[in-house]
């Protein structure tokens, strides 16, 4: 359990500076690339070393680390790093027959090179790690900051989540099915009954503590669970509903992580089951597919919990219009990595 | 080609190389520092302008030392490109 305080999203939407999430942007040959942003704040000599998900977590970062200047520590999710740069290097290997090779695309390739930069562009000495659990990287980074508040009641931890889109894993995800074979728009994504989805990229980044003044939202519960099967993610999400002391009609909306591929439908339909009087809204349309995509999740069901809002591209189930209070993300990566988390609005 | 020419030619590829960003050809002086207060370049540079070298010129810098004759500037680069290589 902990307070969330200060966001920052950089996804293919609206999402920051200002936030405008009613017009849906579209993407592009089954990709949603995250919108470019300025890095005049990132000086030039650092800049040029970047790869594009460490100038994304710089870049959404850059508020926060200067509004707070003395977090305990920053803890990152992300299943794959800067993937674009890393196969820069290993193509380096075959065209110069593993000879003198360059060390700027390997230093800024590994996934951890994104903490360590924030940590070196703050000067911020303390805990520093990444998680890399593919679909619960973001997930498990978020766990290791309930742990470290447990221990430390008085930090003040930045949490965050991102991935990119590369060439390489695009390529690979498609040759495995996890991209849709034909061409779709992304207003479209849950509309087609074929397997795969579509490609994004993006990162969210929290400032979170113990401290309920000044917070947006606390996050109650988090669950996470390993499983292709169905019913025992069934059973986990309502041991998840109990544990969290809340009673079912008490769930104003729940924001899942349902992809288009239909192969997964089902796991989301059973959720949905357990809690038929919530709102039922989708957000994959909006940033596409990625391991971490349930920190946009997070950023988007906090940001509408503030908002009271809810984008109409976004609604699968309405139900009589209440305040919402309490939302539940589930989200489901490939099928085999599942996660609950409950938001509730401060 | 000559030493203009391959001034012109060594300046494109550090750029890209390093990818200096904003920076231009003409932005570079033959004889400015290319570390500490002239272009401003690091020791991470430095293994990249050794492999840029190799690369593009078949030249081999193994001793440190005349590693730190040979970058100094664009003028002692393009002086030791010239007697030194190999393609």
């Amino acid at each position: 359990m902990f307070y969330i305080h200060h966001t920052v999203c950089i996804s293919p939407q609206i999402s920051f500076p200002e936030v405008n999430l009613d017009n849906l942007l579209t993407s592009i040959d089954n990709k949603l690339y995250a919108k470019q942003v300025s890095s005049a704040d990132i000086p030039p000599a650092i800049l040029r070393r970047m790869g594009k998900a460490v100038k994304m977590a710089v870049s959404a970062s850059g508020p926060l680390l200067k509004h707070y200047t003395n977090l305990d520590g920053i803890i990152i999710g992300t299943a794959n790093g800067g993937m674009e740069d890393c196969i820069k290097f290993l193509n380096q290997i075959f065209q110069y027959e593993e000879g003198v090779l360059t060390p700027t695309n390997f230093v800024q390739s590994t996934p951890n090179a994104i903490a360590a930069q924030l940590g070196f562009i703050s000067k911020n000495k303390g805990y520093n790690i990444t998680h890399v659990h593919r679909g619960l990287a973001f997930e498990n980074a978020l766990i290791d900051v309930e742990m470290l508040l447990d221990d430390n009641p008085a930090h003040t931890y930045l949490l965050g989540g991102l991935d990119e889109i590369s060439d390489y894993n695009f390529n690979i995800e498609y040759l495995c099915g996890y991209i849709k074979k034909e061409i779709i728009n992304n207003s479209e994504l849950y509309t087609g009954k074929t397997t795969g989805s579509i490609a994004g990229e993006g990162v969210a980044m929290f400032v979170v503590n113990n401290n309920k003044e000044g917070a947006i939202s606390i996050l109650k519960n988090v669950k996470t669970i390993h499983t292709t099967d169905k019913n025992e993610v069934l059973e986990v999400f309502k041991e998840f509903l109990f544990n969290s002391q809340l009673q079912n009609d008490e769930i104003d909306m729940l924001l899942t992580g349902e992809n288009g591929d239909e192969r997964y439908i089902t796991y989301s339909e059973l959720i949905e089951s357990v809690v038929p009087d919530a709102i039922v809204a989708r957000y994959k349309h909006m940033l596409g597919e990625f391991q971490t995509a349930s920190a946009f999740a997070l950023w988007l069901a906090n940001y509408i919990l503030q908002d009271q809002h809810v984008p109409v591209h976004m609604v699968k189930k309405q139900t009589i219009s209440k305040p919402l209070r309490n939302i539940i993300i589930y989200n489901n990566y490939q099928g085999f990595q599942h996660s609950f988390m409950l938001l509730s609005k401060v | 080609m000559g030493s203009q020419e391959l001034k012109q030619e060594l300046k494109e590829k550090i750029i890209e190389f390093l990818n200096l960003i904003d920076t231009k050809p003409e932005d570079i002086k033959d004889d400015q520092p290319l570390f500490g207060e002239g272009l401003g370049l690091d020791s991470i540079d430095s293994i990249e302008l050794i492999v840029l070298l190799d690369r593009n010129y078949g030249i081999k810098i193994k001793d440190p030392k005349e590693g730190r004759k040979v970058l100094v500037d664009i003028n002692t680069m393009v002086d030791y490109i010239v007697k030194h290589r190999t393609k």
